[in-house]
């Protein structure tokens, strides 16, 4: 197996998405403070504190998401490479 | 056939994210009415309009990468023949002359019994045709032997 088929098989395309996720999260927990509706030096308002954790969430469970997927689908390829060499040493 | 066993982790931990993600873009569609930072009946604060439009970004999206790790789970049980993959459809040519309603298109199981029906049926055209043909050609020396006959007689 290439490394090319390799590659494509650890990260699907639903990770590419799951990806823009992780990116819309860091938007989400920077967005208060990048558009200045956060008072500077004061206490969190209700929509800082939302946004912050939903975006903290969001980056959390994206990442979660893309290492799982990668890590299953890593496993399922040692699997598989290890039952064909046992198969060639059979032969 | 060669199947695999399939590992159905990798899918579920996508789904699964995309599922919370989901929900998440839900709230934060909700939330500034929810919370009530955006105030009833005014113009939309900034917070309102960016929360909404992440959320409805973020909702969409989120149901697209679902829809995709739901459609490789279903490719990794065909492959691995939990699930039988869809039968194709058998084109027909369009007759021209066919007036009448078209007939169901059948699928690949149904052709095979009909070309077993077909081969019965002209496995028995060939023996009826053989058997008729060996009765005409005893017909026929039946005639030949008495024409020689009368001729001997003569």
């Amino acid at each position: 197996m290439s490394t090319r088929d390799a590659m494509r098989r650890l990260i699907p395309p639903g990770s590419y998405v799951l990806f823009l996720f992780f990116l819309a999260g860091i938007w989400l927990t920077i967005s208060s403070f990048v558009m200045t509706t956060q008072p500077s030096g004061s206490h969190w308002i209700t929509s800082t504190v939302n946004s912050v954790t939903i975006g903290v969430i969001m980056m959390v469970v994206s990442l979660l998401g893309i290492l799982g997927y990668m890590l299953f689908a890593l496993r399922d390829l040692i699997r598989e490479t290890q039952a064909k060499q046992v198969a060639e040493q059979q032969v | 056939m060669n199947t695999t066993r399939p590992s159905l982790g990798k899918y579920v931990c996508g789904m699964a994210a995309s599922l919370i993600i989901f929900l998440a873009g839900g709230w934060l569609i909700l939330a500034p009415f929810a919370l009530g930072y955006q105030p009833y009946g005014a113009d939309w604060v900034s917070q309102t309009t960016n929360s909404f439009v992440m959320g409805i970004c973020v909702a969409v999206v989120a149901l697209v990468a679902f829809v995709l790790f739901f459609f490789s789970l279903l490719g990794s049980l065909r492959s691995a023949g939990v699930l039988v993959a869809p039968t194709r459809v058998v084109a027909q040519a369009p007759v021209s002359y066919q007036t009448q309603a078209p007939v169901p298109q059948a699928t690949a199981q149904s052709q095979s019994d009909l070309d077993k029906t077909l081969a019965t049926l002209a496995a028995a055209l060939a023996a009826d045709l053989n058997s008729r043909r060996q009765a005409g050609s005893d017909q026929q020396n039946d005639q030949n032997e008495s024409l020689v006959n009368r001729s001997e007689v003569r």
